[in-house]
């Protein structure tokens, strides 16, 4: 009892030093919202790490030119380039065709993929060493990471792509599913964001699984998207352009389904957090350090809960490429259609 | 207002960071796929293959100890039958020459009764051929001494042979 008293007391002491006020009344002044949740969410030009910005490079692409410059600073100092409304143009009003600079959320995507490639290239010298082939995997590491592999193999890639073609694809739900993980986990840094957070990063993903998918494409999957085998033709009308519109409903859910669990997370813990500011604002400091116990509560509650969606989401991204990969390279026996047919025969009578 | 925030919104598509995270994508793939994870892919299999080798030998393996033990089994218990087999015989053949030993030892006995009596009778007969002689000779003696004192040589000679005859007629 004395202990959780005394560990409350220390919350409180804690709590007492921080001051809410001075942040809140630093952005009241002008006139811009007293905590930015967006601009906590959105890509950046910089890098933030202990509250230090590193500003990345800009490239941008305008009327086919190419534009090179350190920094954003650097872009509007040469006179080349101005920012209106947040967006950059170029001096004479052209707007930028395509935007190649380096964000932060690239930045977290490279991390992602350094890091996945750094643990399998690790785990590979161990196996190539023989540890694991020869014996039994050893240590924790090589434990972890083996029950990952092998998970993501047997039940996720065997299990969902028949006829023994799962091998060749492996690798890439393997490597996307670390590399989504690591980048949704990164999220949960102090500065740190999640790149899945950004929709461009999940449709770009999705986009590679669903060429992925069509390029593996059986005979059979294209017969069913255009032919449908055993269906009456007047039936074709309308089954084909549904099947047509399935085929980019899929990635797209898988886009869609990433991006707006890792965004909901990120605003949730930035909106929790913020109440702190919010209430100082409106009732005054005592009000926001009073009520800030149960804010921060709620948050590393909240972080729990983020820590492991982060993974379920990249387990779901992962599952389902592999399930819709595992559709349309399944070839169906023929037995099967005509048992189909057959059944659908029955229910019509 | 907020949603435009550093050049774009939340739900904006960037083709220009689309691009690198395609690009960065494609290697990364290629690395993983190329130079990253078939060794592991390799390891793992060649385990699995071997475990299940070694599960199946293993069987085999089990399954030749039982039928090893099986004969086994099967060749103690003929040797048992044999050894008893024996055993039995042994026995058989003991009880044979005890008695055949035994009658041996009873003929034998016999035999030295027979022979013990024989001699017996012979020595005896000897021993009354002798003692008859010594018996004739003292007659003669104690006769001759007597008739030395009384008689004369033809009237001892008539005594002695009439006493010898009695003696032969009487024995």
């Amino acid at each position: 009892m004395t202990q959780i008293v005394r560990r409350v007391v220390v919350a409180l002491l804690f709590l007492l030093v921080l001051n809410p006020n001075l942040l809140a009344a630093d952005s009241s002044e002008n006139n811009e919202p007293v905590i930015d949740v967006m601009g906590k969410v959105v890509d950046h030009d910089y890098f933030e790490i202990f509250n230090q910005k590193i500003y990345l490079p800009r490239i941008f692409l305008v009327e086919g030119g190419l534009h090179f410059y350190r920094n954003t600073q650097s872009a509007i100092e040469s006179g080349e380039f101005q920012m209106v409304d947040g967006t950059m143009i170029r001096a004479d009003g052209a707007p930028v065709s395509i935007d190649f600079s380096i964000t932060s959320h690239l930045l977290f995507v490279w991390f992602g993929m350094i890091l996945t490639l750094l643990i399998t290239f690790w785990a590979s010298f161990k196996y190539k060493k023989g540890t694991g082939g020869d014996t039994e995997p050893k240590g924790s590491g090589q434990n972890l990471f083996e029950v990952f592999f092998v998970f993501i193999r047997d039940d996720i890639a065997k299990e969902y792509i028949a006829d023994n073609k799962h091998t060749k694809f492996v690798s890439y739900l393997f490597s996307v599913f670390m590399a989504i993980s690591f980048m949704n986990l990164f999220g949960l840094l102090p500065w740190g964001a999640s790149a899945t957070a950004d929709l461009t990063v999940t449709a770009t993903l999705a986009a590679i699984t669903f060429f992925i998918t069509q390029f593996n494409g059986s005979k059979d999957h294209w017969e069913h998207v255009f032919m449908f085998p055993g269906v009456h033709p007047l039936m074709r009308i309308i089954l084909t352009p549904v099947e047509i519109l399935g085929l980019f409903t899929k990635p797209f859910a898988l886009a869609v389904r990433l991006f707006a669990n890792m965004l909901s997370g990120k605003i949730m813990i930035v909106c929790i957090l913020g109440l702190i500011f919010i209430f100082t604002e409106i009732f005054g400091p005592m009000v926001g350090v009073g009520s800030s116990i149960l804010w921060v509560a709620l948050t590393a509650a909240l972080y729990i809960l983020k820590a492991f969606i982060g993974l379920l989401q990249a387990y779901i991204f992962t599952l389902l490429s592999a399930v819709f990969i595992g559709m349309a390279v399944e070839e169906h026996h023929h037995q099967d259609h005509e048992s189909s047919v057959a059944m659908t025969k029955d229910v019509q009578i | 207002m907020i949603f435009i925030a550093s050049g774009g919104g939340i739900l904006s598509f960037n083709t220009g960071f689309a691009f690198w995270v395609i690009v960065s994508m494609v290697l990364f793939l290629y690395v993983m796929g190329k130079y990253a994870l078939p060794p592991i892919v390799k390891a793992l299999d060649q385990r699995e293959s071997r475990i299940k080798e070694s599960l199946e030998s293993a069987e085999i393996a089990l399954a030749k100890a039982e039928q090893i033990s099986k004969d086994n089994k099967k060749a103690l218990k003929e040797a048992e039958i044999q050894a008893q087999k024996i055993r039995k015989e042994a026995l058989e053949d003991a009880e044979m020459l005890r008695t055949e030993k035994i009658e041996k030892a009873k003929q034998d006995a016999e035999k030295i009764l027979v022979n013990a009596r024989n001699t017996i009778e012979q020595e005896k007969k000897k021993a009354l051929v002798e003692l008859r002689n010594e018996v004739a000779d003292l007659a003669i003696k104690s006769a001759t001494l007597i008739l030395n004192s009384e008689l004369d040589q033809i009237k001892n000679k008539k005594l002695v042979d009439n006493f010898i005859k009695d003696l032969s007629t009487h024995i």
